[in-house]
């Protein structure tokens, strides 16, 4: 866990983090090879974004008393009965005791065995920053706090000084450990199509579909085969067309790119093992079990590290949050569940690390029907390397007055999406050498030189 | 109404009919003087033109549209297009309703593929299909991807008046005022539930409920002025530490939801609070949301650039005010102009034209400031829109949904009972996207998106590559083949009562005795005169290939429609 104290000391609260930080590696005597990236064995990390923003101040709850009764005070009519939570056992190092949401006892025995854990309060910084030195304008805040379309940007680029990223970190990190797959195929795989998560400079994220093995490639007509012409020649030659327009050119590549990948990809899926675990019919799970199935087929495919982009949507709860978080929650909860047990039947349960990013959470206070747009939220990890059953990171006091309350009941984060992020990075086998070039504002954070975990969080 | 679309069919069989006198293009390979049949002098160039300016005002146009244009002058024909009244969806929402309370369809009344699901898809496509008014449906769907309201959420699917009366008000004001618009949109019911300011309620501090943020953060940010301080040009201001200039602070959104507080659904018998599960009701999604007083946060309200709402002015004043602050604020011409050139010519405009046309939209060319026509004119009419592919990333990626309907009218697609209903699921499933069908109000793709490689580092954009991705882009290719070689597949019902529409190449295997001539031809309608001599290459060895002449037809249209010289207009 990381102490407010130690988090102000690792902040350097200057310009453009990313100027800064290759020169603070050299003043910390950073060497890139002594800490090299690795690619051995097979990992992967599984990145859930529930999209919109999900009020996560009701998916993770305050259970002691007093702290229930002040949740209650700002919720108002949002409020969840204590009776209906489901009580966390082997509490914070705070002393303080914390409750789920009631339709989520799945994440709750996840939780409980040890292989999911909370990651409490986090969200996008430039610096440690309280609610007086924002209201006196001294401090320094990310662009676009509160946005949507910036907020899920920052998270997924993990740049939170602007609002122009084009590269995510989960694509910096495919740039560094695998820029160039000997069979073309993107180690970033993703169920939801084009995301900024999965983006580098050279690598692009390869999309594939949650349904059947999911990938598809250009069908060759009748009229095609019944006059002796093979479709895909043709289609080949004429996407190997030269074209002045860069528009065009980066079509053909698509469309050809996605033909080439189609033959490697599906020959691969095809022979991933069977598993026993019954997915849920529903978009959610479907998305996971084709993970799963990909995962499955790991040796044929051939990337021994992989990143999963999987978005769930429908999370902006300005209205209705009370009664739409209860038919969603659950979908998470028994989706990661299924998740967990399919990996555990092909024993990789201990290489999969899951993680869920969201835009922000919400305002805690109401506006009569739902909530509208806050800054940290709490989140979730799991997998076997998880060491789970606790809250890592500050969960808030609860206070009308709180210092971190900016207004209306949002929180800044205590922890920066950086610290999350860079555990996850770590343990994926970026090394702590090149850990500024897959979040380039860690250093405002977390010194990698210390060889002290970010969080702690993953084995 | 089915009356009037018999009708309609029948004038477009009478065009067909017509279309293959004129077939006889000459024999060099761009083509003689196709009009000299008619006596009317027209020339290939003039069809070239004519043919870029329907790609970019309309779905996309039959060859005897194309040379209706070019004798016209596309001048004439867009004054004339401006003339027609709007053909609005919600009718068709009406009559399929109607009918089935009369009995028919009882089937679909409660099962999973329930009609009123899909009506307003049906309407959508039924008047994007055959309406006249062919600009106004193009415009108002390039509105729809500003003003972006979804089906993806169940109460704006279930209720057929919802989208059909959402749409009906950018059709109605596609060629009147932006202010218009925005007025409009904002009182619009199924964006009143879209961004729920609809039953807004004014603050109640001691309980800790303060107004909604949603909508007043939204209108802000993308329906009218966007991020940053803008020049006339579009580019951003900067402030004295360099950096761009933001519009607003979350103090400036808290004060506009103040102003969109006591609002709520119309229609007989209303009152505080009504929700939306009066689906039946046709009133409550047609009619603008009215203002509940008691329930509108009273007092002073801060607006933008200085602006304020004195206390003591009813609610619809307030909603007035915030209006026209949007409305007079500076960045609405360059940030809704630069959009709509983006939807409509291309990814890239230079400065210099989305300065052109934020002067029409200000009012600088002898029209009212936000006059809709001007704007359309300035874009139309630019040099830049009408010398394409002067600069190599101009143009646009033709997004899936377009290319659909595009081919389905160049290629005639017709139905003899008038019929152009279509679920879109068969295209949603293959390519991702079906109007009014965001997944949220972010559009299906954001003006500033740029795929990695040579378009970003060259500091460019390409929105619509954001939905093309590897499924997507196989998606769309084999939509296009099931539409071209199966004949009717352009358009799915899982209704057994529903005709489909079917491809009528009549006129196109005519040509296709001499495949040059037919590849000319497409070269006319799908490219505009601008086919590469290397896609030709490769399209007429094909064609020699295969003697049966729809075999011909069918293949050569298919490879022209998913090279990229037509997946790309520039």
């Amino acid at each position: 866990m990381i102490s407010r104290r130690r988090f102000m000391t690792h902040s350097c609260g200057l310009g453009v983090a990313a100027a800064t930080a290759s020169t603070t590696a050299l003043t910390l005597g950073l060497t890139r090879s002594v800490s090299a990236s690795t690619t051995d064995g097979y990992k992967a990390l599984v990145c859930i974004l529930l999209a919109g923003g999900n009020d996560s101040y009701n998916m993770l709850l305050p259970h002691d008393q007093d702290q229930y009764d002040e949740y209650t005070k700002i919720r108002s009519d949002l409020a969840l009965d204590y009776d209906s939570l489901l009580p966390l056992s082997n509490q914070s190092e705070s002393g303080r005791s914390y409750a789920l949401h009631p339709g989520i006892d799945e994440i709750r025995q996840i939780y409980e065995s040890g292989n999911l854990a909370f990651v409490a309060n986090v969200g996008t910084l430039l610096e440690p920053v309280d609610a007086v030195g924002i209201q006196e304008g001294k401090a320094r805040v990310p662009l676009g706090l509160f946005s949507h379309s910036d907020q899920i940007a920052q998270w997924q680029s993990a740049v939170s000084y602007n609002r122009t990223s084009t590269y995510g970190w989960g694509g910096r990190m495919a740039d560094l450990l695998d820029p160039d797959p000997a069979n073309g195929l993107s180690m970033n795989i993703s169920l939801s199509g084009t995301n900024l998560f999965q983006t580098g400079y050279r690598v692009s994220p390869y999309t594939i579909y949650y349904q059947g093995d999911g990938a598809n490639t250009v069908w060759s007509f009748p009229q095609f085969w019944s006059n002796g012409i093979n479709a895909h020649t043709v289609i080949r030659d004429l996407l190997g067309v030269d074209h002045d327009n860069m528009l065009r050119r980066e079509y053909s590549s698509r469309l050809k790119g996605a033909m080439d990948n189609y033959d490697t990809f599906v020959d691969a899926i095809r022979s991933a093992p069977e598993f026993e675990t019954e997915f849920s019919e529903n978009y959610f799970s479907g998305m996971l079990k084709q993970i799963a199935r990909v995962i499955g087929a790991r040796n044929t495919v051939g990337q021994s590290r992989q990143t999963f982009f999987v978005q769930y949507g429908g999370w902006d709860h300005h209205d209705g949050v009370v009664n739409y978080q209860a038919a969603m929650l659950p979908i998470v909860s028994k989706g990661l569940d299924e998740f967990r047990s399919a990996m555990e039947e092909l024993g990789e349960f201990g290489n999969v690390t899951t993680f869920t990013i969201s835009d922000f959470a919400r305002t805690l206070t109401s506006n009569g029907k739902g909530s509208d747009h806050g800054w940290g939220g709490h989140h979730m990890v799991m997998g076997g390397a998880v060491k789970g059953g606790e809250i890592y990171g500050t969960y808030p006091e609860l206070s009308e007055d709180s210092p971190l309350d900016v207004g209306r009941g949002v929180y800044i984060p205590t922890t920066a999406v950086e610290q999350y992020f860079a555990e996850l990075a770590l343990w994926f086998g970026v090394g702590r050498g090149n850990l500024d070039e897959v979040l380039p504002a860690i250093y405002n954070f977390y010194s990698p030189s210390g060889g002290e975990a970010p969080m702690g969080f993953l084995v | 109404m089915r009356v009037l679309h018999l009708v309609r069919h029948l004038c477009v069989s009478a065009a067909l009919f017509t279309g293959v006198a004129v077939n006889g293009i000459g024999d060099d390979d761009i083509g003689g003087d196709p009009g000299s049949d008619f006596g009317v002098t027209v020339t290939v160039n003039e069809l070239n033109e004519a043919s870029r300016f329907a790609s970019q005002s309309t779905f996309g146009l039959p060859y005897e549209d194309i040379e209706e244009i070019a004798k016209t002058g596309r001048d004439r024909w867009l004054d004339q297009q401006f003339d027609i009244p709007p053909t609005f969806h919600k009718p068709i929402a009406e009559d399929l309703i109607t009918r089935q309370d009369e009995g028919e369809w009882q089937e679909f009344v409660d099962n999973p593929f329930k009609l009123r699901n899909v009506i307003h898809r049906f309407a959508w496509w039924q008047q994007t299909m055959t309406a006249e008014d062919v600009v106004r449906q193009r415009v108002a769907y390039a509105l729809s991807q500003f003003f972006v309201v979804s089906d993806r959420v169940e109460v704006l699917r279930i209720n057929p008046y919802s989208l059909t009366s959402f749409y009906d008000v950018l059709l109605e004001h596609a060629f009147g005022n932006f202010r218009d618009l925005l007025k409009d949109v904002a009182l619009s019911p199924a964006m009143g539930l879209y961004l729920s300011h609809a039953n807004n309620s004014k603050a109640n501090p001691e309980r800790n409920i303060f107004p909604d943020e949603n909508f007043a953060r939204e209108v802000m940010q993308l329906f009218s002025i966007g991020l940053y301080e803008l020049n006339i040009d579009g580019s951003f201001k900067i402030g004295p530490e360099g950096n761009p200039i933001p519009t607003y602070d979350n103090d400036d959104i808290r004060e506009m939801a103040k102003v969109f507080t006591g609002l709520t659904y119309a229609g007989e018998g209303h009152y505080w609070g009504r929700n939306w599960f009066w689906h039946d009701d046709t009133e409550v999604f047609s009619l603008p949301m009215i203002m509940y007083e008691n329930y509108h946060e009273q007092g002073e309200k801060k607006l933008l650039n200085g602006w304020v709402v004195p206390a003591g002015q009813t609610g619809m004043q307030d909603v007035e005010l915030a209006i026209d602050n949007l409305f007079y604020h500076p960045n609405v011409g360059p940030f809704f102009c630069k959009q709509l050139i983006q939807r409509l010519v291309t990814s890239n405009p230079s400065p210099a034209y989305v300065e052109r046309v934020a002067r029409a939209f200000n009012g600088e060319t002898g029209s009212p400031r936000g006059d809709m026509k001007a704007v359309l004119k300035a874009i139309l009419f630019d040099t830049e829109a009408e010398l394409l592919g002067n600069t190599s990333s101009f143009g646009r990626l033709k997004e899936p949904a377009v290319r659909i309907v595009s081919l389905s009218r160049i290629f005639n697609y017709t139905s003899d009972s008038g019929e152009y209903y279509n679920t879109g699921y068969r295209l949603e499933y293959l390519t991702g996207q079906h109007p009014l069908s965001s997944p949220s109000v972010f559009n299906f793709y954001q003006p500033n998106y740029s795929p990695v490689g040579e378009i970003a580092e060259g500091g460019m954009v390409a929105p619509e590559f954001q939905i093309t991705t590897a499924t997507t882009v196989i998606g769309v290719t084999n939509q296009i083949g099931l539409a071209i070689f199966y004949e009717n597949q352009a358009f799915h019902t899982w209704h057994p009562h529903f005709e489909t529409p079917r491809i009528d190449l009549t006129d196109y295997e005519e040509l296709a005795a001499n495949p040059g001539d037919l590849v000319d031809r497409l070269n006319i309608v799908l490219t505009q005169g601008k086919l590469g001599r290397a896609t030709r290459d490769i399209v007429m060895d094909v064609l020699d290939k295969v003697e049966d002449h729809k075999d011909r037809t069918m293949l050569a249209i298919y490879l022209v429609l998913i090279s990229s010289d037509y997946s790309v207009e520039d």
